[in-house]
């Protein structure tokens, strides 16, 4: 996993790009950013990448065309698409042409992150396809993790949360940001922030009973980190 | 009032003073003229009368229709009605008085004729006339009735189209063409109404729509912005805190957004796809979303699913309706956490325990409507509901009695 991510952004709000770039700079990915699909369509002949994050409503047109040429180019490059439009028929005619995942805007960063790394995996094969950090081995296909070479039994849950921290390890991530990962499609708003509390402490205790540093830390009143030296 | 009874009843009254008035008038103006015709009579006996008249047999003309008296001046002669009794029975007579005057006396002569026979001719040209209006009136009446009849029915049926004319069904009024100038002119003015109105609505759907989208990228922008300023190191626990708020209202304003989009979706018809599924199946998976919440909260869920009611909707649109019914019934639970569900004859109750509501009942299914002890909920979950029940004529029915009690009719 030392090998850098190549990520190609096609996005035409600024300061959304200069911010996704920052993150993804921030954590470990190389990002090569368009805000056109001419200029996307150039980088795409040139350059290989590992994933694509494509905005729908360009200033030349729709990011689904760039679908396909990318998708030629690469079957394995992984396409993210970003929209604000949270329609189902955008999305069904999105993944019928190729695209791997659709996030709606706005996003959280650490989604993003998470989505990524998470298409990345599931698309390069030859990849060992478990996760490692220190006394941490994390097999997301069969959600299993063990501590020090012992299975720790989590809930399907308490699985994605870790993988969730572990993907966004070293950062804040609010109680609205959590809360939003957890909940799923129909549980929305407002409903989560107990949960969200009681799955890491449920989480944490269980760690804890095998051995396993505590990783996760309380930042108070805002919400946690996931602390790797 | 319907318009051919105001018409026809205008029609009788004139008619009937019309008659009235007329009919008096032509009895008087044709006795009038009879009046005279017998006034000539009268003059053509006193000139024969006066050629036979002698100064010493004056009297010996009095008879039965010619009277003769004495008086002691000259008298103007002179036209003048008089009713005679004789064998009991009034008999009207027309009568010319003139005078005579012999040697020594003046003698007033009255020379009558019977009306009778002119009174009846009289009463049987006015009753003819009259019986000949009343036909004539009568034929008037209902060819009248009938042309406004025919008329009126172009009118209802433009009554009837715009009845059944809904903006939100997507169809565009088609009035029928008429001849009649004036109902001609009312349609096509109605239609061009319609055809405004509709495209605004289109326009006003459409913009809220976009409006919508367009708040999105921004709301992202924000996001993006909050969380890079949220890994800062060297930030005050204050300010930290007040990021995290900032994020919260950006996500709270976002969610705000799409449920906005979504009920201005399900009031496009967005969501047409229609398949048949049991409501009971549909209960269970949603409840199966909420069963960690339910025993975070501890509450208690009783079931109560006497039939296995199937409705054909689209899929979405109903697990949305059941799951924020659900949601709702969670989340606004007091201390007693009791929820309650039935399906019963079609119909599909959900019962919370709850507190009284702070605002008006009617009020519970509008937009935006929650209680001030809430501050998480965004008031929309049931309004979603509410666009869904109308979708599908489904009726939604709310009432409280300690317990908050939501009620969807499925076959109404």
């Amino acid at each position: 996993m030392d090998k850098k991510i190549n990520v190609l952004l096609v996005e035409d709000e600024m300061e959304l790009a200069v911010s996704t770039i920052r993150f993804l700079k921030e954590n470990n990915f190389n990002c090569t950013h368009k805000s056109t699909i001419k200029l996307a369509l150039k980088e795409i002949k040139n350059n290989s990448f590992h994933a694509a994050l494509l905005d729908l409503g360009l200033p030349d047109g729709d990011g689904l065309s760039l679908i396909k040429e990318i998708k030629n180019k690469n079957q394995e490059t992984g396409v993210i698409i970003v929209s604000a439009k949270d329609a189902l028929n955008k999305k069904v005619e999105a993944l019928e042409l190729g695209a791997d995942d659709y996030l709606t805007k706005p996003f959280f960063f650490p989604e993003l992150n998470a989505r990524i790394k998470s298409l990345v995996r599931r698309l390069n094969m030859e990849e060992n396809k478990k996760i490692v950090l220190n006394e941490l081995t994390l097999f997301p296909e069969e959600m299993k993790v063990l501590v020090h070479n012992k299975v720790v039994d989590l809930t399907s849950k308490e699985f994605s949360l870790l993988l969730y921290f572990i993907s966004n390890q070293n950062r804040v991530l609010s109680k609205t940001i959590l809360g939003e990962f957890m909940s799923s499609n129909y549980e929305d708003y407002g409903f989560s922030d107990d949960l969200v509390y009681t799955h890491i402490k449920n989480l944490k205790k269980k760690l804890a009973s095998s051995d396993c540093p505590e990783y996760i830390k309380n930042v108070y009143g805002i919400g946690y980190k996931f602390l790797v030296d | 009032m319907k318009l051919i009874t105001k018409s026809s009843l205008t029609f009788i009254s004139a008619s009937v003073l019309f008659f009235l008035v007329g009919s008096i008038i032509m009895y008087f103006s044709v006795r009038t003229i009879f009046s005279s015709n017998l006034n000539d009579t009268l003059l053509e006996k006193k000139t024969n009368l006066v050629k036979q008249i002698e100064p010493d047999n004056v009297e010996r003309f009095y008879s039965n229709d010619v009277f003769v008296n004495k008086i002691n001046s000259d008298i103007p002669s002179s036209f003048s009605d008089t009713v005679l009794i004789e064998s009991g029975k009034y008999i009207l007579y027309r009568k010319i008085d003139f005078s005579y005057f012999t040697s020594d006396q003046y003698y007033k002569i009255s020379v009558l004729e019977p009306q009778k026979k002119t009174d009846i001719l009289v009463s049987k040209i006015v009753i003819m006339n009259v019986g000949l209006a009343f036909i004539f009136f009568l034929i008037l009446f209902f060819v009248n009735r009938h042309s406004v009849n025919n008329t009126l029915k172009i009118f209802y049926r433009t009554i009837s189209k715009l009845e059944q004319f809904n903006l939100n069904n997507n169809d565009e009024l088609h009035l029928d063409s008429a001849q009649l100038f004036e109902i001609k002119k009312m349609n096509s003015v109605i239609q061009k109404m319609a055809d405004t109105i509709r495209k605004d609505f289109e326009l006003q759907k459409e913009y809220t729509e976009n409006v919508s989208h367009e708040l999105q990228t921004p709301l992202a922008v924000i996001n993006s912005k909050v969380d890079e300023l949220m890994q800062s190191d060297n930030l005050t626990k204050q300010q930290m805190e007040q990021l995290a708020i900032l994020m919260e209202t950006t996500n709270r304003l976002s969610k705000i957004n799409q449920a906005l989009i979504f009920l201005t979706k399900i009031d496009n018809r967005f969501y047409t796809k229609g398949s048949t599924f049991s409501v009971n199946q549909l209960l269970k998976e949603q409840l199966d979303l909420f069963e960690e919440s339910i025993q975070q909260k501890n509450i208690k869920v009783t079931l109560n699913l006497l039939d296995t009611t199937h409705i054909y909707m689209d899929k979405y649109l109903a697990e949305t309706m059941i799951n924020n019914l659900v949601r709702n019934a969670i989340s606004h639970n007091n201390d007693i956490k009791e929820i309650n569900i039935s399906i019963e004859n079609n119909c599909f109750i959900i019962s919370n325990s709850g507190d009284k509501l702070t605002f008006p009942s009617d009020k519970i299914l509008d937009r935006f409507s929650k209680s001030t002890t809430n501050k998480k909920s965004l008031g929309i979950g049931l309004s979603v509901v509410k666009s869904i029940c109308e979708l599908y004529h489904f009726e939604l029915q709310y009432h409280y009695d300690g317990m908050h009690h939501f009620s969807v009719n499925f076959k109404v």
